[in-house]
């Protein structure tokens, strides 16, 4: 099967220098990212997950290594060429849904339909997403998972080509959960959206296209699963 | 409205105490300003206007008396633009009541376009060239007009060489010369039941004054690029024969000196305290925005994850400070104008100056939101600076503890141990937010500061009031005669019913000569036993008047740089009779809370006249309820000029002094505003950091009443602080306030009554408690789930 390379990550690595000592958040690590899968991150709780997905995303640089975006070289590139490159090509999804408190569902979706020039429709994507009902409803007014439908939305709106998801049901419940990844599948095989989701949950790793498994941040595998499960089979 | 728009707005709905507090504090800066740019515009544009189309004139010279014809030497000096010549006298008025008042006689010459000082009539008509009726036409000036209730037809009596003379009042009118009419510079206060200006017609005035075709003051106008110093020399060569008395520029002409040292106070302050009150709004606006900044750090990282720019983001927080501005500029605007027409009515009651001092003065108005806005921007833009420095991928990690370094206390471990927990808390929380306990503590000083100089000027009042009204002068009447008489004649007087004591007095006119300066001055001559007066010497001990040498005024002993023992000379001013003169030492210097003039002792003050026991008035103590009856008495006497009584005397000062009260009380609300709106945002910022902490505490079990007391301990440790600071920084204000309102005329002195400083303090106390209640209202209300649930 020809598989499109849409990000190559070519030996990355991240370093915090925390003054006296020196984190080495994420070790050498290359990968390529194919158009239009759904790629599970897994590994433990600092194990660079999170490092290694904000430099995907352009929220971050490497300090070293190369990233490529289609042909574009970002591991050097300026504030705003990343700026620019997070409005027009990607969308974050986080644990916590950090919406913001004072805009309803449908504004904060409107917040970042702003940024693009072809958004998708507001009211349509918060219906994609069941929360038609709610859409005028402040976060504070919501659960857990209906925010985290507000953030999908969000992230969803500007027809992003990557949608990076960290620990997107990491706050939530079981049952929550399940519903908020069928639905991060849903958006991958409608779309055509490339899907990188993080997680410590391994039971996750089964819905993936591919599985790419972290350790003291590096990555020691990447396997592919000849047949992803749908989310509502997983159970943990 | 878009949605970060949108955001805000909510935002500044769901905090709009503080934000309404903030824009309070933007609005006094912008009142003050718009109000005493306007009022300064106002009466400084009247002034020059006034002084243009009525041809103030530059330079005066008094002589005894001259023929007319030298005007036309005078005329024809290169350099001289316009030359009026006139007379100008005092005479004594004998008003219907009997009582007695004092008419500054000036004459006109029609037409009037031309000449110096000329007239603007405010009612009734202009006197006629040609009177062919019994009684002179007079023109008056509209406060003596009102203030003695005179209609026009009424007639007025004066009294010239002895004889009764009649004027027929025909109306009121104004000149630049007397803006401000008040006797002398000696008197302070102008007095307009006491003292009046009477306009007559040239040739009339020269009739009723017995002095034809003369003049006594020349007053000329220079052209432009004119050799001032050598035509006023020219000027005085001419004068001389003829008795030259005076000579003074226009800053030393009384009216003048008065409205400018008003209009440059205006200024100094017009900028000053605007500035103190923007200042601090955008000193809270800078921390409001960054605490913002930092609370909404996360809120921030996904609007840069989404693709937000800096420049967006930074402009959406810049916009509170652009709002709280505009608001603020806005309502003070509003205000502002309001007050500035108050301001302007309260002007015109104590100027004689030409209506419409009601303009609105655009540029003020412009330049007011361009300094609200630019201070307001300014703080937004650097406050919210520091999202630039946020970092996408790291403000989605909670926060780090922030400034892990311990607080100073904290090194002492000795007294460190002794504290609870929750002064603990406290002092730590203060050791963390050093940049709003600073400002905080500024507010509170700058308020009680602002309190203490509001009431300040209260006891500065009233001190000079007991000073010279209690301690200073004992008598219960004051007389001027219309000549120097002998003092054998006030026996006259001292057998009248009710007069207890009489002591005469000599007021000299002099000029007094040191080392090349030259200073006008009036010395006053007093007996050495003299009882109903007592002087102060610098210091404010009291002082003898000395057998031989002078007591000087502290201000004419700074002007002329003469010192204790230092040897002055004086020439003679009086208007009839020969210049004397006569050197005497400076026996020690005077401070006069009121007025002016130099002190010496009777005999000597003959001696400089060569004569003996010549007195000029007299002062007389008054059996209790007998000073009407002696007064209408005295009234009676031809020969007296005036009669004061202290009783009146003070009570025009009262009247004088009660527009104060009217900027006093608007001081104390500006204080309390500023007070109010510092205290309540750092509370309010101190709750809202801390919700998370407080809902725990609730949660443990601490009660609304012992969390509240918490966060006021806090709140006290700043404010209180502030206090303490706020009442020497007052009196140092007050100080440099004084000094920069002091003209020649008077000064305040910097009197702070014990009392002052506790009313400042508690008046600090109540706005502090005040705004912590408001501040702490949302404990109550506080939703523990939801605060304990949301990260921001
Ligand atoms: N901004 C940072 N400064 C210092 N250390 C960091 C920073 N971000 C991450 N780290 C460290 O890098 C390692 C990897 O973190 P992270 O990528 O967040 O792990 P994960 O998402 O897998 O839990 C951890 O040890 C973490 O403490
Ligand atoms: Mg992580």
């Amino acid at each position: 099967m020809q598989r499109n390379i849409l990000m190559k990550l070519e030996r990355v690595s991240k370093t915090y220098d925390m003054g006296e000592v020196k984190v080495e958040a994420l070790k050498e690590s290359s990968l390529d990212i194919y158009a239009g899968e759904l790629l599970v991150i897994l590994g433990p709780s600092g194990s660079g997950k999170s490092t290694l997905l904000n430099i995907m995303g352009g929220m971050d640089l490497p300090s070293s290594g190369e990233i490529f975006f289609g042909d574009e070289n970002l591991s050097q590139a300026s504030e705003e060429i990343l700026t620019r490159y997070r409005r027009n090509q990607v969308g974050f999804v986080f644990q916590f849904y950090n919406l913001i408190q004072d805009l309803t569902a449908r504004e904060n979706v409107e917040l970042a339909a702003h940024l693009v020039k072809n958004p998708l429709s507001i009211e349509g994507i918060l219906r994609e997403v069941g929360l038609a009902e709610r859409i005028d409803h402040f976060p504070s007014q919501m659960s857990g998972g209906e925010q985290q439908r507000v953030s999908i939305a969000r992230a969803v709106v500007k027809n992003p080509r990557l949608l990076l998801c960290d620990e997107p049901t990491g706050a939530l419940d079981y049952q929550t959960g399940i519903l908020i990844l069928g639905l991060l599948r849903k958006i991958n095989q409608d779309k055509g959206c490339t899907v990188v989701l993080i997680t410590h949950n391994t039971a996750i790793g089964e819905m993936g296209d591919r599985v790419v498994r972290m350790r003291s941040g590096e990555i020691f595998s990447i396997t592919e699963n000849q047949n992803p499960l749908s989310p509502e089979r997983i159970e943990w | 409205m878009g949605i970060l728009g949108k955001k805000l707005w909510r935002h500044i709905r769901h905090n709009k105490g503080q934000f309404l507090a903030v824009a309070a504090v933007v609005m006094v800066g912008i009142i003050a300003y718009i109000a005493m740019s306007s009022s300064y515009y106002n009466l400084s544009q009247s002034q020059e206007n006034f002084y243009r189309e009525n041809n103030f004139a530059d330079y005066y010279f008094q002589v005894v008396k001259a023929p007319q014809e030298v005007m036309k030497q005078v005329e024809i000096l290169p350099g001289v633009k316009r030359v009026t010549g006139r007379i100008q006298r005092d005479l004594p008025i004998i008003k219907k009541s009997g009582e007695r008042a004092t008419a500054r006689v000036v004459s006109y010459t029609l037409p009037m376009e031309n000449e110096l000082n000329n007239l603007s009539l405010v009612q009734g008509r202009m006197f006629a060239d040609n009177q062919r009726g019994s009684d002179v036409e007079v023109l008056l000036d509209p406060k003596f007009a009102s203030a003695n209730n005179l209609v026009w037809g009424d007639r007025v009596t004066v009294v010239v060489e002895g004889k009764e003379t009649f004027l027929n009042a025909v109306g009121s009118a104004i000149s630049p010369e007397f803006i401000y009419t008040m006797k002398d510079s000696a008197d302070m206060l102008p007095d307009p039941q006491k003292f009046g200006i009477f306009m007559l017609e040239s040739r009339q005035a020269q009739q009723v004054l017995n002095m034809p075709d003369q003049i006594n003051q020349v007053l000329i106008e220079f052209s432009s690029g004119a050799d001032q110093t050598q035509i006023i020399a020219a000027v005085k060569d001419i004068l001389k024969p003829y008795g030259l008395l005076a000579s003074y520029p226009r800053k030393d002409q009384l009216s003048h000196a008065v409205l400018q040292a008003e209009l440059d106070s205006l200024r100094s302050v017009t900028l000053f305290l605007p500035l103190i009150f923007l200042g601090i709004a955008a000193a809270i606006q800078f921390v409001i925005l960054r605490r913002m900044v930092k609370a909404q750090r996360s809120q921030i990282g996904v609007m840069k994850a989404m693709g937000y720019d800096n420049y967006r983001i930074m402009v959406h927080y810049a916009s509170y400070a652009l709002a709280v501005s505009i608001l603020g500029a806005v309502l003070g605007t509003f205000l502002g104008l309001i007050l500035a027409g108050s301001i302007s009515q309260m002007y015109a009651q104590f100027f004689n100056l030409p209506g419409g001092m009601q303009g609105y003065n655009m540029k003020a108005i412009f330049y007011g939101f361009i300094l609200s806005l630019s201070v307001g921007v300014a703080a937004g833009l650097t406050a919210s600076r520091s999202v630039a420095r946020i970092h996408p991928a790291e403000a989605m990690r909670p926060e780090p503890p922030q400034n892990s370094g311990k607080s100073l206390l904290e090194k002492l471990p000795l007294l460190w141990k002794e504290l609870n927990p929750g002064w603990k808390m406290t002092l730590r929380n203060i050791g963390r937010n050093r940049g709003r306990f600073m400002l905080t503590l500024m507010g509170v000083v700058f308020a009680v500061a602002l309190l203490i100089i509001a009431f300040f000027t209260n006891d500065a009042v009233d001190y000079i009031m007991q000073r010279y009204f209690y301690v200073g002068q004992t008598y219960d009447l004051s007389i001027r005669f219309n000549s120097l008489i002998q003092e054998k004649e006030l026996l006259d007087i001292n057998r009248m019913d009710g007069v207890q004591k009489v002591e005469g007095f000599l007021e000299l006119p002099v000029k007094i000569h040191y080392q090349g300066k030259t200073q006008d001055e009036v010395l006053l001559a007093y007996p050495s036993d003299l009882s109903m007066k007592t002087m102060e010497s610098g210091t404010g001990q009291p002082i003898q008047v000395p057998p031989d040498g002078i007591l000087i005024n502290q201000r004419t002993a700074a002007k002329l740089g003469v010192k204790e023992g230092d040897e002055v000379e004086l020439e003679t001013l009086l208007p009839i009779g020969p210049v004397h003169r006569d050197t005497v030492k400076i026996m020690g210097e005077t401070r006069q809370l009121i007025g002016g003039g130099s002190y010496i002792n009777l005999q000597r003050a003959n001696r400089i006249l060569q004569e003996r026991n010549l007195v000029s008035g007299a002062m007389l103590k008054v059996e209790t309820g007998k000073v009407g009856f002696v007064e209408s008495e005295i009234n009676k006497m031809l020969g007296v000029s005036s009669v004061l009584s202290r009783q009146k005397e003070l009570q025009n000062f009262q009247k004088n002094m009660a527009s104060m009260t009217y900027s006093v009380s608007l001081m104390i609300l500006f204080a309390v505003v500023l007070g109010f709106a510092i205290v309540y945002n750092s509370s309010v910022m101190n709750f809202a950091e801390r919700q998370r902490e407080i809902a725990s505490l609730r949660v443990v079990g601490y009660s609304t009443q012992e969390v509240s007391s918490l966060l006021l301990k806090e709140n006290l440790l700043q404010s209180l602080f502030g206090v303490l600071l706020g009442l020497p920084f007052g009196r140092l204000v007050a100080g440099a306030y004084v000094k920069s309102v002091s003209t020649d005329l008077y000064t305040l002195p910097v009197i702070i009554y014990p009392l002052t400083y506790l009313f400042s303090a508690l008046g600090g106390i109540i706005f502090i408690m005040l705004a912590h209640r408001f501040a702490i209202k949302g404990i109550k209300d506080l939703d523990l789930v939801a605060t304990l649930k949301n990260s921001d």
